[in-house]
């Protein structure tokens, strides 16, 4: 997504860091005499900071600053294959440039939740507070019967690709209720969005299950009840392996963050806020209104 | 159950003096969806006694005045009701007036407020009376004393009319849209609407039908967008009986997509040009005419002024017989509408849909604090209060949906429950500590307001260009709405704590004791 306009939110400034060898953009809302850490947003397997955090970056920049990053998984050869790990040292790279010698609240979603646990793991002193926005820790056989029906459909160049990634991305409420017009826009979305394909063998091989215990940030897992795509008993894998995390369930499929970025913003904002003063383990009361 | 039903079998002889209610701990003023809401509350812990003082003849505020042709709520029904009243039998996505108002009446009947209601007891004059501390209110129906007096009169209850020259002498049928005169005969007449906001919208397609004229005077062109309406199925309806988590599930849904609809009023752009887009496209796939298109392109950024939802207005504004008059109004001669330009418009009947009074809360000027203050001079450059809801020098008083707690997009309803939730906790702190005073800090009402000011810097609603009841004249401040997150105001205002409180307990009239700030 480089060089394209960001319509995060006005002010936004982007700039790049290189890691070993490749240029890493990042984007940050600016301080604003706000205070608190800086929170940080990880992207998914879907493409980039934009693509992801369109709704959710300006929410949460009301309140806090907020810095976001593109992974770059088109890496030269001497990096060797893509792995978890370049997307740790990318995303530690960008937190110590923007937020030296301040913990920041990491905030992953989806393969960036995996990245992100990593990070607070192996680099306690760059996280106060981690956030895992449906997220995993090892692919299991559903998730890679998925993979391999995308790889089958991606290979063969199929016009059904789209809709079957629309089909695992949102809950199917959500599908179902949409307006006439409305499915053709996200199908032409998924279309146009960044290739996935390198990020998609990665997925295959995922497992950060023995870094886990590793965590000291205090930590929020967030577990979305339709998803389709890391199913809501990876998030409460994940809750039971951090020590200091507890839980909240939303009401969406996979792609919370277009299906219901407000009150994935209100989550992390209640957490970062302290508001949610739950201890360690609990598991939070759904809001309704 | 018909219109006055409610009055007539329940309320006590209006003589009365030993009415039971005439001394109480809590008066809740208006019996509109706030007012209701309060005293489902009190009767639901039924451990205060309370009276609900009405000036009209029924409950339902808003919903038993507005009964003009097509009134309806803007907001999904699902999400505009009470969160512990559901209603699995909502007929459609947005109900009308007749069917909103039988779910107020059946609320306040089978939570059994109806006794607690004294109906034709307008309030003319509410009193803090220092040395007794406790309101003391007179109405028509004689004088009621409360220890805590919470107004739920409404923010968009006082009809508010145009000033134009001369319509004091229009010689044909005249009314307020809010006070629908259903005795004056439409079919057939020459009838002039004036206003094109929220009530028109819905009045105009209504009438068009069978007027032989009309003519629509309008200020300033309005957003459109679809009304994604949609009568529910038998089967859908039974689902909620059976199934209430599917009812609250989409009740959610609607809820978190108004949410997140908040950055669109803080100009985020990719928020903005949705928005705009869907408007464009609405009013493009239903306005031909290029002249007609350009006077219904409004020339300020969306969301400034309310955006408005209709599927049929556009279409009735088409109609040969219908008029869509964009000069301004000069004055008013004998039956004519006279524009600036000089057309005169012949009318038989003139519908003012001129809105309500939103900044200057008619009320306020029956409220008298602490040095016999009114709550109007108090307010005189700007309304404001302490988490929305508690004012300096007014002790034990709690104003329902007054300063900033209207909304841009969302149910007005949660805003209210935020209240009642505020209200319940102080009167319950009251009643355990036997507070007999419980008045706001005035510095921490100032520094409270100053940070939704703050907040209200770069929104659309001041930046956007146009001229809209939710900024206060007086000072050019957001005064009616709330400039943040609806849950915000829920963190914020939900819950009482004492700390900016000044509070005194009974037998004490010396000094504070049980000062808050701990």
């Amino acid at each position: 997504m480089k060089g394209s306009r960001v319509t995060f939110y006005p002010g936004v400034s982007q700039g790049t860091v290189n890691v070993d060898g490749v240029e890493v953009s990042y984007y940050d809302t600016g301080d604003k005499e706000r205070g608190g850490a800086p929170i940080v947003l990880l992207h998914g397997t879907g493409g980039s900071a934009e693509n992801n955090f369109a709704a959710l970056l300006p929410m949460l920049s009301f309140r806090h600053r907020v810095l976001a990053l593109d992974f770059v998984d088109d890496l030269p050869d001497s990096s060797g294959p893509l792995s978890v790990d370049h997307f740790v040292s990318q995303a530690s790279a960008v937190i110590q440039r923007l937020s030296p010698g301040r913990p920041v609240t990491l905030v992953g979603y989806s393969l960036g939740a995996v990245a992100a646990a990593v990070v607070a793991a192996e680099q306690p002193e760059l996280v106060g507070n981690l956030v895992l926005v449906a997220g995993w820790m090892k692919t299991d056989e559903h998730q890679k019967l998925r993979n391999s029906v995308w790889q089958q459909l991606h290979d063969s160049g199929s016009e059904a690709l789209a809709e079957f990634m629309l089909l695992t991305a949102f809950s199917s409420r959500f599908v179902a209720t949409r307006q006439p017009g409305e499915l053709q826009k996200l199908l032409a979305g998924i279309k146009s969005a960044p290739s996935r394909a390198r990020k998609m063998r990665l997925n295959r091989t995922v497992d950060i299950s023995s870094k886990l215990s590793g965590i000291r940030a205090r930590t929020l897992v967030i577990g979305c009840s339709d998803d389709q795509m890391a199913p809501i008993r990876h998030s409460h894998a994940l809750f039971g392996a951090i020590n200091d995390s507890r839980f909240v369930e939303i009401s969406s499929g996979h792609a919370v963050v277009h299906e219901r970025p407000a009150e994935l913003f209100t989550r992390i904002d209640n957490f970062v806020q302290g508001h949610d003063s739950e201890d360690a383990g609990a598991v939070l009361a759904p809001v309704h209104a | 159950m018909n219109h006055t039903e409610i009055a007539a079998t329940a309320d006590s002889d209006p003589r009365d003096e030993h009415d039971p209610l005439r001394s109480v701990d809590v008066i809740i003023v208006g019996t509109g969806f706030s007012g209701l809401g309060m005293g489902i509350q009190l009767a639901r812990e039924n451990n205060k006694s309370f009276v609900m003082l009405e000036r009209a003849a029924d409950v339902g505020g808003t919903w038993r005045d507005n009964t003009y042709p097509g009134a309806a709520c803007d907001i999904q029904s699902h999400l505009y009701s009470f969160s512990f009243r559901p209603n699995p039998d909502w007929s459609r996505v947005y109900a009308t007036q007749p069917e909103i108002l039988q779910y107020l009446q059946a609320a306040a009947r089978e939570e059994g407020l109806v006794p607690h209601i004294r109906f034709g007891a307008e309030v003319l004059d509410a009193r803090w009376d220092e040395t007794q501390e406790h309101w003391t209110v007179s109405t028509p129906r004689g004088t009621f004393t409360g220890k805590s007096l919470v107004t739920a009169s409404g923010h968009l209850s006082d009809a508010k009319f145009p000033n134009i020259k001369g319509i004091d002498s229009f010689s044909g049928e005249i009314f307020h849209s809010a006070q629908w005169d259903h005795d004056v005969q439409l079919e057939g007449k020459r009838i002039g609407v004036v206003g094109s906001g929220a009530s028109a919208i819905q009045i105009v397609p209504e009438i068009a039908e069978t007027a032989a004229e009309l003519t629509v005077f309008q200020r300033s062109a309005p957003y459109v967008i679809p009304r994604l309406d949609y009568f529910y199925t038998d089967a859908e309806r039974g689902m909620f009986r059976k199934f209430p988590h599917t009812a609250q599930a989409i009740r959610d849904e609607l809820f978190w997509g108004n949410e997140a609809r908040f950055p669109q009023r803080r100009g985020v752009p990719a928020f903005i040009d949705q928005i705009t887009e869907t408007a464009d496209n609405h009013r493009k796939s239903q306005i031909a005419d290029p002249v007609l298109y350009k006077k219904l392109t409004p020339n300020y950024a969306i969301g400034c002024k309310r955006i408005l939802i209709s599927n049929d207005y556009y279409p009735a504004l088409t109609r040969s017989n219908v008029t869509l008059e964009t000069d301004g109004i000069s004055h008013i001669e004998g039956n004519t509408v006279v524009t600036r330009e000089g057309e005169r418009h012949e009318l038989d009947v003139l519908v003012l849909s001129t809105g309500f009074e939103a900044s200057d809360l008619p009320i306020s000027h029956r409220i008298y604090g602490k040095g016999d203050v009114s709550l109007a001079d108090h307010w005189g450059k700007g309304g404001q209060a302490y988490a929305c809801t508690t004012v300096s020098g007014f002790p034990n008083l709690f104003v329902m949906l007054g300063p900033n707690t209207g909304l841009g997009a969302g149910s007005i309803i949660f805003m209210a429950e935020t209240q009642i939730s505020y209200i319940a906790g102080a009167l319950k702190y009251m009643s355990e500590n036997s507070v007999s005073s419980l008045e706001v800090r005035a510095e921490a009402e100032e520094e409270y307001v100053k940070t939704i000011h703050d907040r209200s810097q770069g929104t659309v609603w001041l930046s956007g260009g146009c001229e809209s009841w939710y900024v206060d004249p007086r000072n050019g401040r957001l005064t009616t709405l709330w400039p943040d997150f609806m849950s915000q105001f829920r963190k914020e205002n939900g819950t009482f704590r004492d700390d900016d409180y000044v509070v005194r307990a009974r037998s004490d009239q010396s000094q504070p004791i049980l000062a808050g700030g701990r």
